[in-house]
C-alpha cells in the first residue's frame, strides 16, 4: 500500500515537472523593433517590418503591429517620423489611455491606418518551432497622427 | 417685506451677472483654449533686395512658401500670411523699400508673429541636371531662439521645370521640419515661453543698481535677482549681464498657463507681478511690452 503512495507520489511530481518544462519551452514571441524604413510620401511611410508567429496570418499580423509600435514609440530613422509619434516611454502612455490601446491593439484598430501588406518572403522556420517573415507594410502617418489628435493622446500641431 | 425681497433678488442676481461675470454672450463656461503661437512664412532676402520684387519676380519662392504654408495646414495650423501682410503694408504705405532688413522686421512686428519661417531657395543648373534646395529655418521672433533648421533637396533632373523642383524640395523635408518645431513647442508648453526683460533706470531716477534697498539693505540686483529665482517658470532664467544702469534677463521662462487659474498666461501679466514686485521695494517703474520683450524704467 505505502509503495502504491509512493509511486503516485512520484509520478505526481514527475507530471509537475513534465508541466512547467513544457511552459518554459512553449513559444513566447519576444518584442522586437526590426522595421526599416523603405519610402515615404504624402503622409504615408513604407518599411519592411518582421513578424513572428504560428502562421502567415500571425506572423503578419504581428509584423504590422510591430510598424505601428515603432511609428508610434521609437520612430523611424531615415524617414519623416523620426521622433516617436507620442514618446518613447510606451508603458506610461499605455497606462495614460488604457482604452485607447486596447482598441488599437487588441481590437486590431491599428489596421485601419496599414494601407498595405505585402509578405516579401515566405514563412521561414526557426529553431524551437519560431517561424518569421518579412512583410512590407504601408501606414497612413497622417491618418495616424490626426487619430491620436483627435483622441487626445497628443497635442495638436502647436502649443 | 418678503415680496420686497423677491422682487430684488433677481435684479441683484442681474446686477452681479454684469458686475463680476463674463460678458453672457461670450461666456464660454470656464472652457480655456490655450492661445497658440502666429507664425508666418517670409522669404529670405539678401541684404538691399527688395522683398516685394524678390516674391513678385520670381515663383519659385511663391511656390516654395505656399508648399510650406500648405504644410502647416496640413497639421490643422493656419499661419499668418506674408503676402496679405506685404499687400496691407503696401496699403497703407507702411514701407519704404530703402532699408530691406527693416521692412522684413517690421512686417514681423506689425503681424504679431511668434515665430517666423523663413525660406531660401537656391536653383542650382548643371550638364548632369537641374536641382532646387531649400533651407527652412523657423525662429521665436522676439528671442531669436532657432525652433528648426532644416535643408530640403529636390534632387537632379534632367527638367527645366523649376517648379516642381521647388515644391518637391519642401516636401522632402516639411514634415520633418514641423516635427522638430512641434518638439520644441512642447518644451514650450512643459517648460515654459522664453521672454526678454530688460531693466534700465530713468535719466532723472536717483537709484542703481547698485543700490541698497529693501528692508534687508540688499543691492537692488540682488533683490530683481532672488524675485526672479522664486517667479521663473521653474526657476528658468538666464541673466545676460548687469551694469550699474542696466540688467538684462534674456532667457526667462514664464508658464503659458496661470498656475493657480488655468487662464492664458503672457508676458502682460509677468510683467503685472514685476510691477508690484517693484512697488514694494518703494520704486515707482513704467513698462513697456512688445512682443515677448519687457522694458521696465525705474524712475
Amino acid at each position: 500500500m505505502k509503495v502504491m503512495k509512493l509511486n503516485s507520489g512520484v509520478k505526481t511530481i514527475a507530471i509537475m515537472i513534465y508541466i512547467t518544462l513544457m511552459i518554459n519551452c512553449s513559444y513566447k514571441p519576444i518584442p522586437t523593433a526590426e522595421v526599416n524604413f523603405l519610402t515615404g510620401k504624402d503622409g504615408t511611410i513604407t518599411m519592411r517590418a518582421i513578424g513572428v508567429g504560428t502562421n502567415i496570418d500571425d506572423a503578419t499580423n504581428d509584423a504590422e503591429n510591430n510598424a505601428i509600435n515603432v511609428l508610434l514609440f521609437r520612430g523611424l530613422p531615415g524617414s519623416d517620423q523620426k521622433v516617436a509619434l507620442i514618446g518613447t516611454n510606451e508603458a506610461e502612455e499605455k497606462n495614460k489611455h488604457p482604452e485607447y490601446f486596447n482598441n488599437l491593439y487588441k481590437g486590431k484598430r491599428y489596421k485601419t491606418f496599414v494601407m498595405s501588406s505585402i509578405p516579401t518572403t515566405d514563412l521561414i522556420k526557426h529553431k524551437g518551432g519560431k517561424k518569421s517573415i518579412a512583410v512590407d507594410i504601408k501606414v497612413n502617418v497622417a491618418a495616424l497622427r490626426k487619430d491620436l489628435e483627435q483622441n487626445n493622446i497628443i497635442r495638436k500641431f502647436g502649443f | 417685506m418678503r415680496y420686497l425681497t423677491l422682487l430684488l433678488l433677481p435684479s441683484f442676481s442681474c446686477f452681479l451677472n454684469f458686475a463680476i461675470c463674463q460678458n453672457p454672450s461670450t461666456n464660454s463656461a470656464g472652457q480655456v483654449i490655450t492661445v497658440q503661437p502666429k507664425i508666418m512664412a517670409i522669404p529670405y532676402t539678401k541684404e538691399g533686395e527688395d522683398l516685394r520684387t524678390i516674391l513678385e519676380a520670381d515663383e519659385n519662392k511663391r511656390i516654395a512658401l505656399t508648399k510650406v504654408k500648405e504644410g502647416f495646414d496640413s497639421r490643422g495650423f493656419t499661419t499668418v500670411d506674408f503676402v496679405a501682410k506685404l499687400k496691407a503694408a503696401k496699403d497703407n504705405n507702411i514701407f519704404t523699400s530703402e532699408n530691406q532688413s527693416d521692412i522684413k522686421s517690421q512686417i514681423i512686428d506689425m503681424s504679431g508673429a511668434d515665430v517666423y519661417v523663413q525660406s531660401e531657395v537656391i536653383v542650382e543648373k548643371g550638364q548632369s541636371g537641374n536641382s532646387v534646395k531649400l533651407i527652412l529655418t523657423a525662429y521665436e521672433a522676439s528671442t531669436g531662439n532657432s525652433l528648426s533648421n532644416k535643408v530640403g533637396e529636390s534632387g537632379k533632373f534632367y527638367t527645366d521645370d523649376f517648379n516642381k523642383l521647388a515644391s518637391k524640395a519642401v516636401e522632402n523635408c516639411i514634415e520633418d521640419f514641423l516635427n522638430t518645431i512641434q518638439e520644441k513647442f512642447s518644451d514650450i508648453v512643459n517648460n515654459g515661453k522664453s521672454i526678454i526683460i530688460d531693466i534700465s533706470f530713468d535719466s532723472n531716477s536717483e537709484y542703481t543698481m547698485s543700490s541698497e534697498i529693501g528692508s534687508e539693505g540688499l543691492l537692488l540686483s540682488d533683490e530683481i535677482e532672488m524675485w526672479m529665482e522664486n517667479n521663473a517658470f521653474k526657476n528658468n532664467y538666464h541673466l545676460q549681464g548687469t551694469t550699474d544702469l542696466k540688467m538684462i534677463f534674456d532667457d526667462v521662462r514664464i508658464p503659458l498657463k496661470d498656475q493657480a487659474t488655468g487662464n492664458n498666461y503672457n508676458p502682460n501679466k509677468f510683467a503685472l507681478e514685476m510691477h508690484k514686485f517693484f512697488r514694494g521695494l518703494g520704486l515707482q517703474i513704467s513698462r513697456n511690452i512688445k512682443g515677448s520683450t519687457i522694458y521696465l524704467t525705474i524712475k
